[in-house]
């Protein structure tokens, strides 16, 4: 117990870990390219939420955390923002997205075509179990369309401003350097639009979706049709030192429109983040269509939003429940029977 | 401009884990933390490698701190014991090769979550509290942005209402820790869940006390010699918890904050929650040569 | 896993310097001593691309250049260095924060000589009573100034730097001139 134990206390804190960490084994360069290569819509959900796109670091987070998502997301945060800033890469316009797939619900047809590209979305949903009795599961060949769907697309948003049925948000003009950065400075309300963005964009998976399904059930103010869902890769573009734009390679993005009637006019709630995760983005593309004009304190105002689906924040502060809080409790405790001995002499009369 | 201008040198972590990037906004918050005594200065609060909730805004503040000739002491919950306080005090001399210590009286920086220790602390010495919930508004307006303007305007009328409120039910303010104060007569803060036994050793004290919510993003300061005075009414004055007359069973000691110890008999016994203090007692009592410092209570008065 | 690092000699300067203002500030009136003489160890401590800076001494630009912060005029920056030339219009117009955000409230860093010149009573905060000092090399009226400027909690806060000493005067100090 307590006290001169203290020696007790860090040995124990060592074990613990290393009981946890004996269950998962080595961690080698295989296991993490297997990873890497068997689960990259994991490797995506968890790279979002780090802000960090890299493949490599991510199933290294996933391998050494046994796959519990807060702390992976966790252990690569803590080493991202460790890294120098180097750059601001230039800004992507959404043509300029190299796009797999892409998808509509508010038109059956959309110039350019549905793009369904890689889904599940229409798949049956049965377990193969099969490979457990050694058989091994191969997917079927994908047959190429004779005619390939063009890589780069305009936003059906686009479309829909030239046909007056919504207003594009004004182009933003601020320099690339200038765009606020919420993990170097803190999130103000009414917050910053970057910050609102940034902070979607690495928000928890399953915060955003919560909040955003209790918008769309009902919850909000507007209800959201998909006016476009894209999975694309997007260029990053940095400059050299002497000058020169070069391409620093490909990030997986996805990016989710989506808008709803308000008078004569469409409304747009805008998402986008690393990786390829469909869910996040619409989630929190409804909750940025419901923020305007959203009662103080409800599922849909930003500040509430914002804050409850901080993926980091919300598991830490969860998990730090299990620390003793006996001096706390203490404090109450001492109140409470102050209280309950203050009745005992001075009864309350009957109701 | 060059590559090499814009990078440094690899390293395979920078001293004290934090970048000097991180450091240089943490410490711009903590001067403007200083000058304006009990007022939440809004921070970045980078990731550290623990768990939202665990100490991060203590720890960020640690590391921005600390230097190899820094003397750490960690505590939590009064304990340098308890696994939390070994965690972080094992980190961060990993991180900045700091000597540590479980003495109060040797330490030049102190992390502490929900105590200070019962020995006056000096000058030369730097308390850092760790902080769950920065915003004592918090129970009576959840909305920030709402509390904000709140602080800005000075209006506590809601806060005090509480207070009235707790007393006409409940005799008593039913407030356990992290009891709302006002600060330097502006600013009302929660001095983080330390025990109304603690909050007077803020009062005008010789130390610097810094408060560091990491997973809120706020930070605030109480310097020495500020004024630290809970909300109370003119008629019902403060009330510490009632630990003045209690015993520790394993040194004999009275009149300091005690962990309640429930028995198999359905009685408690009682030791002394600020475990180094607990143990130079005991070994003070068994005749050992020990030096305990000053003492902010003596038999159990705030002296 | 992993060895503790060894503080770089940037490190360690950028945190002693902090030290010394962190004190200053904490103890208005006291003295600290910077690793070395002058603001470039304040500068180091402190600045970085996200800091919009005002900058009236042409000798200490080219290490507030280095830092990647932006120059800013003095009603826009966050740290204003006068170095020796206090300019009363140009005080007139440092940012105090506002209501919501003290913190926007500017730091700044000026030459004065610590120790001689006119007395000044200070209290608040960081002064158990009241603590007198001697401070020159300041233009007249600057007290007064600072006075009509600061409606705390919002204000600016104040080092004054002379070689390699260093005093803190923070908003929340009443500063009477004797």
């Amino acid at each position: 117990m307590a006290y001169v134990a203290t020696r007790g206390g860090e040995r124990a804190i060592e074990q613990a870990e290393r009981l946890f960490r004996a269950d998962m084994g080595k961690i080698t360069a295989e296991r993490v390219n297997e990873i890497k290569s068997a689960m990259p819509y994991l490797i995506d959900r968890v790279m979002g939420e780090a802000s960090l796109y890299d493949e490599d670091l991510a199933a290294l987070a996933l391998a050494q955390t046994g796959g519990d998502l807060y702390e992976a997301v966790l252990v690569l945060r803590a080493w991202r923002t460790t890294q120098p800033r180097l750059q601001v890469a230039a800004p992507v316009a959404q043509d300029d997205l190299f796009t797999h797939r892409r998808i509509s619900a508010a038109f059956k047809d959309i110039p350019g075509g549905q793009v369904l590209g890689p889904t599940l979305d229409y798949s049956h949903r049965i377990l193969a179990t099969d490979v457990l009795n050694g058989t091994p599961f191969t997917p079927a060949a994908v047959e190429p369309s004779s005619k390939p769907a063009p890589a780069y697309q305009p936003s059906v948003a686009a479309w829909q401003a030239e046909n007056d049925l919504v207003d594009l948000p004004k182009l933003d003009e601020t320099h690339p350097d200038d765009i606020p950065d919420v993990t170097r400075e803190p999130l103000l309300f009414p917050s910053k639009r970057a910050h609102t963005l940034q902070s979607l964009a690495r928000s928890d998976t399953g915060g955003a979706l919560a909040l955003g399904y209790a918008a769309m059930r009902g919850y909000g103010q507007a209800h959201p049709t998909v006016n476009e869902l894209r999975l694309a890769e997007a260029e990053v573009m940095v400059k050299h030192p002497n000058g020169t734009s070069f391409s620093a390679g490909r990030v997986k993005v996805s990016q989710a429109e989506v808008v709803s009637k308000k008078g004569e006019k469409l409304e747009l709630g805008f998402s986008a983040t690393l990786g390829w995760n469909e869910v996040k983005c619409i989630s929190a593309a409804t909750l940025d269509l419901n923020s305007k004009g959203a009662p103080k304190g409800s599922a849909t105002e930003e500040e509430f939003y914002l804050y409850h689906t901080e993926g980091v924040e919300s598991s830490g502060f969860c998990i730090h429940f299990k620390l003793p809080h006996y001096v706390t409790f203490q404090s109450s405790l001492d109140a409470m029977r102050d209280a309950k001995s203050k009745k005992s002499i001075h009864p309350e009369p009957a109701e | 401009m060059s590559l090499s201008s814009l990078t440094k040198d690899w390293e395979p972590m920078s001293y004290g884990f934090l970048d000097a990037s991180a450091k240089r906004e943490i410490r711009r918050k903590m001067l403007k933390a200083v000058a304006v005594p009990g007022c939440q200065m809004p921070y970045a609060s980078r990731e550290v490698p623990m768990a939202r909730g665990w100490g991060t805004g203590g720890l960020q503040v640690s590391l921005t701190l600390v230097n190899p000739k820094t003397t750490v002491k960690v505590i939590d919950q009064g304990a340098d014991d308890s696994v939390n306080a070994a965690s972080i005090r094992r980190f961060l001399a990993r991180v900045s090769g700091a000597p540590t210590t479980l003495d109060t009286l040797e330490a030049d920086l102190i992390q502490s979550r929900h105590r200070i220790p019962e020995e006056k602390l000096r000058a030369d010495q730097v308390l850092v509290l760790q902080v769950p919930n920065p915003e004592p508004l918090r129970p009576v307006q959840p909305n920030m942005s709402i509390a904000r303007q709140m602080h800005a305007d000075a209006d506590y009328g809601r806060m005090w209402l509480q207070l009235y409120e707790q007393i006409v039910r409940s005799g008593r303010v039913m407030q356990g820790a992290s009891y709302p104060s006002l600060v330097n007569g502006r600013h009302v803060m929660t001095p983080s869940p330390i025990p109304r036994w603690d909050v007077p050793k803020l009062h005008m004290a010789e130390h610097l006390t810094i408060l560091s919510a990491g997973r809120e993003k706020r930070l605030h300061a109480v310097p020495p010699f500020t004024r630290v005075e809970p909300l109370v009414f003119d008629d019902v004055p403060y009330k510490v918890e009632e630990h003045g007359e209690l015993i520790c069973g394993r040194s004999g000691a009275k009149g300091f904050f005690m962990n309640e110890i429930p028995q198999d008999d359905g009685t408690s016994t009682y030791e002394i929650s600020d475990s180094d203090y607990g143990v130079k007692t005991i070994r003070q009592a068994e005749g050992a040569q020990v030096h305990l410092g000053e003492t902010w209570y003596k038999n159990g008065e705030l002296s | 896993m992993l060895e503790a690092p060894i503080p770089s000699q940037n490190e360690s300067r950028a945190n002693q310097a902090f030290d010394a203002l962190l004190m200053s500030l904490s103890r208005p009136g006291d003295v600290q001593v910077l690793p070395v003489a002058g603001e470039q160890t304040i500068v180091e401590a402190l600045l970085d691309r996200e800091c919009r800076v005002y900058c009236a001494d042409p000798m200490l630009m080219p290490g507030v250049l280095a830092t990647g912060a932006m120059i800013a005029e003095a009603d826009a920056a966050d740290h204003v260095f006068f170095g020796n030339t206090i300019d009363p219009a140009t005080l007139a117009q440092i940012r105090v924060g506002s209501d919501l955000y003290p913190d926007d409230g500017a730091t700044v860093i000026l030459r004065a000589v610590l120790g001689s010149g006119p007395r000044l009573c200070l209290s608040g905060p960081g002064i158990e009573h009241t603590k007198e000092v001697s401070l020159g090399g300041l233009p007249s009226g600057f007290w007064e100034q600072r006075r009509e400027r600061i409606r705390y909690p919002m204000g600016f806060d104040l080092f004054f730097v002379d070689g390699d000493r260093v005093m803190g005067v923070p908003r929340s100090t009443q500063v009477e001139v004797l």
